[in-house]
């Protein structure tokens, strides 16, 4: 009681206490309860109830689709998009995609899907179809192989919203000394670099993806269609892994090994160990992804201005082809707002908000017309080559089970590369494989063998 | 009251007691071990449309043929061999030292154990450009630093090298482990079993093969056991140098497992890959766990 007293003193407020003492202290309490419940009563009705759509992103991503969210979410005051933080390797975010999918009722209303997952989640049940709401008219704005890597068995399950596509850089310094055209074939690409090394102070001609990753499937896939071949065509499942196409194109990857233009480390580089010896001005040419140009001519770099890109080089008498990435939007199959997710997926992939998120963060669009908006070639002048590129992607095969039959060529790639194996026999184990796998010709002597 | 009415209310008294432990246990063990054994007669993968359908046994007939899993078990088993072996000499060798009295030993205790707590996945990344054919500095270290090798070594993209390198990689991380465990256990020998050795005449090389090998060895069958489970179950560390590569020559289970489940969707036969490196797991466990007894009765025997 003293210290109550001596509280009461403290704050002053004897004299409220004794008030409250005479209306009794439950009076007091149902007072304060009608206060805050009218309160809290009065903001919801001045609100309109908004329908929550949200979808899991990289963490560096989701800053940058903070842009769109609140463009949208002016326009669109009924829909509220929650832009879910997931970890920035791509692989981990799948994981939790497809975690939360495999527990049931995902808490993602959106999937903003890398090109590659696509035939898996449709093919096992997480998406919807997306033909109910696209107009098909629409769809030819976008790049042909784009459309074609959402298509799954009739199906249409992502809309392509930024695209991403392997291409050639090259020292155009370097090239105009030797008095040389930028290669088209693969044997140009080895005649430049073998003059290169021999005559400049240029140590390497040629760097490109070797370890066992999607990305060596990524270079394969480039100078095998660019050869003619291919891998799996999606609606016959028939397998073109031991065609003297592929057998051609793998012997040109390791050729340039052989030959001494590439580092023998090739066999383990990822993207940013095949850049750096680009960027120190070691290497002639370098096989890689949009983002090189920004970060080869970035202020202080050795090579700032002096590098150019260009299609991928092809085999004789061919056509190049450029491997497609990227990114879009699929609509969860659990969601219960499929409509307001489609709105979303709508603006996201609608030409304005591309044009502001490729001006803003410096993506490659993945609509053919933004390649050659005034306003984007302003800023980035080399998009007119990027379309060159762009035109001639090629997807990965839309299979359900792509990520098997992109491990089981990983794994032969890797082991022809580094002479476990000849690209003949590796070529022909891993079109054995995959044919087992996709349910081909099931026939065969020794089912699941691996040779290595 | 009997002693006997007595006794069974003690034993009563201890199931209630130890209840909850076994709820805990067989919820948060038994009941994912026994899952793992009923999925694995189970096809549940995207050709069933990832609904489990019962086939027996034919998950594990297809391991049997599944030449990638028998290349992953021979892989890990040899990594695990290999890794053991020189964590063992050389942690025995650094434990010897850190029992020695110097200055700064303190000091120098504590750096030893940092290799241990240090993140796997970063270090991996670190270990990745060390051992970069072109950049890397062990190459540099051994062309112009030793001069032993003329062209640079391709460390991490050739079959036998990139064994060699996660190996090493694997050494240099876990070794102050069990360095630390063996220098808990030199520390528990009595300085005056060497006085008394030394009066009869031993020489330091005979003390170390009759009073401190044999009296270490408790802790050494357990350092290796620790090291065994976290071996044979390697993955951050190789996931990251060379995500199994290259050709699948430093493909581990655990990776192969990873992509099963998570990259293929296929749960009956990851499910089954996973009871068969359970089930080797369990009888390497029995085994050392027999010998420990054994070891633990004469080394007893001995010391009393």
């Amino acid at each position: 009681m003293k210290l109550q007293m001596r509280l009461n003193r403290w704050f002053r407020i004897g004299r409220y206490a004794s008030r409250l003492r005479q209306h009794g202290k439950w009076g007091a309490i149902a007072w304060v309860t009608c206060l805050i419940i009218s309160v809290i009563g009065l903001s919801t009705l001045a609100q309109e109830p908004r329908t929550p759509i949200s979808l899991l992103v990289r963490a560096v991503e989701a800053e940058q689709l903070a842009l769109l969210e609140t463009a949208f979410e002016t326009e669109n005051p009924d829909i509220d998009i929650r832009l879910v933080e997931g970890p920035n390797a791509s692989d981990s975010v799948e994981n939790l995609y497809t975690t939360s999918f495999l527990l049931g009722d995902s808490p993602y209303d959106l999937v903003y899907a890398d090109v590659v997952w696509i035939p898996k989640f449709a093919a096992a049940g997480w998406l919807r179809n997306l033909s109910d709401y696209v107009d098909p008219a629409e769809l030819g704005a976008f790049l042909a192989a784009d459309i074609q890597a959402g298509t799954y068995q009739e199906g249409f399950y992502r809309m392509p919203f930024r695209s991403d596509m392997g291409m050639l850089y090259y020292r155009e310094d370097i090239l105009n000394q030797l008095g040389l055209d930028p290669p088209n074939t693969f044997q140009e690409l080895i005649d430049a670099s073998k003059r290169a090394q021999a005559e400049t102070d240029i140590k390497w001609g040629f760097t490109w993806q070797g370890a066992q990753y999607e990305g060596l499937i990524c270079d394969y896939l480039e100078v095998l269609a660019g050869s003619g071949g291919f891998w799996v065509n999606p609606d016959t499942k028939e397998v073109g892994l031991d065609r003297p196409e592929a057998v051609e194109a793998l012997q040109f990857l390791k050729s340039t090994i052989d030959q001494g233009i590439t580092p023998p480390g090739v066999t383990n580089y990822l993207e940013e160990d095949s850049l750096r010896p680009f960027e120190n001005g070691d290497t002639l040419f370098l096989r890689n992804w949009p983002y090189v140009w920004a970060e080869a001519n970035k202020a202080g770099s050795v090579v700032q201005g002096k590098i150019q890109l260009k299609p991928m080089v092809h085999a004789e008498g061919k056509s190049p082809a450029a491997t497609l990435g990227g990114w879009g939007f699929g609509i969860a199959k659990t969601t219960p707002h499929p409509e307001a997710a489609w709105r979303v997926v709508d603006y996201f992939t609608s030409a304005a908000a591309q044009k502001e998120f490729v001006l803003a963060y410096a993506y490659v669009p993945s609509r053919r017309n933004l390649f050659t908006d005034p306003d984007i070639l302003a800023k980035y002048p080399h998009y007119e080559q990027l379309l060159a590129v762009a035109e001639e992607t090629v997807p990965r095969p839309p299979v359900g089970q792509y990520a098997q039959i992109s491990d089981i060529l990983q794994r032969y790639l890797s082991a022809a590369i580094t002479d476990q194996m000849t690209p003949l026999s590796a070529l022909k184990a891993a079109a054995g494989e995959t044919r087992r796998l996709l349910g081909d010709r099931p026939s065969s002597p020794s089912p699941h063998q691996s040779q290595v | 009251m009997t002693p006997n009415t007595i006794r069974s209310r003690e034993i009563r008294t201890g199931w209630l007691l130890t209840l909850p432990a076994l709820l805990v246990l067989s919820l948060v063990y038994a009941y994912p071990i026994l899952r793992a054994f009923v999925l694995s007669l189970f096809t549940q993968n995207l050709s069933t449309n990832l609904t489990p359908e019962f086939t027996g046994l034919d998950n594990y007939v297809r391991m049997a043929l599944d030449g990638r899993f028998w290349n992953s078990i021979w892989n890990t088993t040899l990594f695990t061999g290999v890794s053991l072996v020189a964590e063992l000499i050389l942690g025995i060798g650094i434990a010897l030292v850190l029992n020695q009295t110097f200055r700064g030993r303190g000091t120098i205790r504590t750096i030893a154990i940092l290799p241990w707590a240090l993140p796997t996945a970063l270090i991996a990344l670190a270990w990745r450009w060390i051992f970069n054919d072109q950049f890397g500095v062990w190459n540099d270290i051994l062309r112009h630093g030793l001069h032993l090798i003329q062209a640079p070594v391709n460390w991490l993209g050739e079959p036998t090298a990139a064994m060699l390198a996660v190996m090493a990689a694997d050494v240099w991380k876990t070794t102050s482990f069990v360095a630390i465990l063996l220098l808990a256990g030199l520390q528990s020998i009595s300085q005056d079993l060497y006085e008394a050795h030394a009066i009869d005449g031993a020489s330091p090389w005979q003390s170390f093969r009759q009073i401190t090998l044999p009296l270490l060895m408790p802790q050494i069958v357990i350092a290796m056991l620790f090291r065994f489970a976290q071996a044979f179950g390697i993955f951050d560390l190789i996931q990251v140098m060379t995500g199994g590569g290259p050709g699948g020559a430093t493909e581990m289970v655990s990776l192969y497992i990873y992509a099963t489940v998570m990259r293929y969707l296929d749960f009956g036969y990851g499910a089954a890959l996973v009871v068969m490196t359970f089930l080797t797991l369990i009888v390497v466990v029995a085994i050392v766990g027999y010998y420990l007894a054994k070891v633990r009765n004469t080394t007893g025997a001995e010391s009393s």
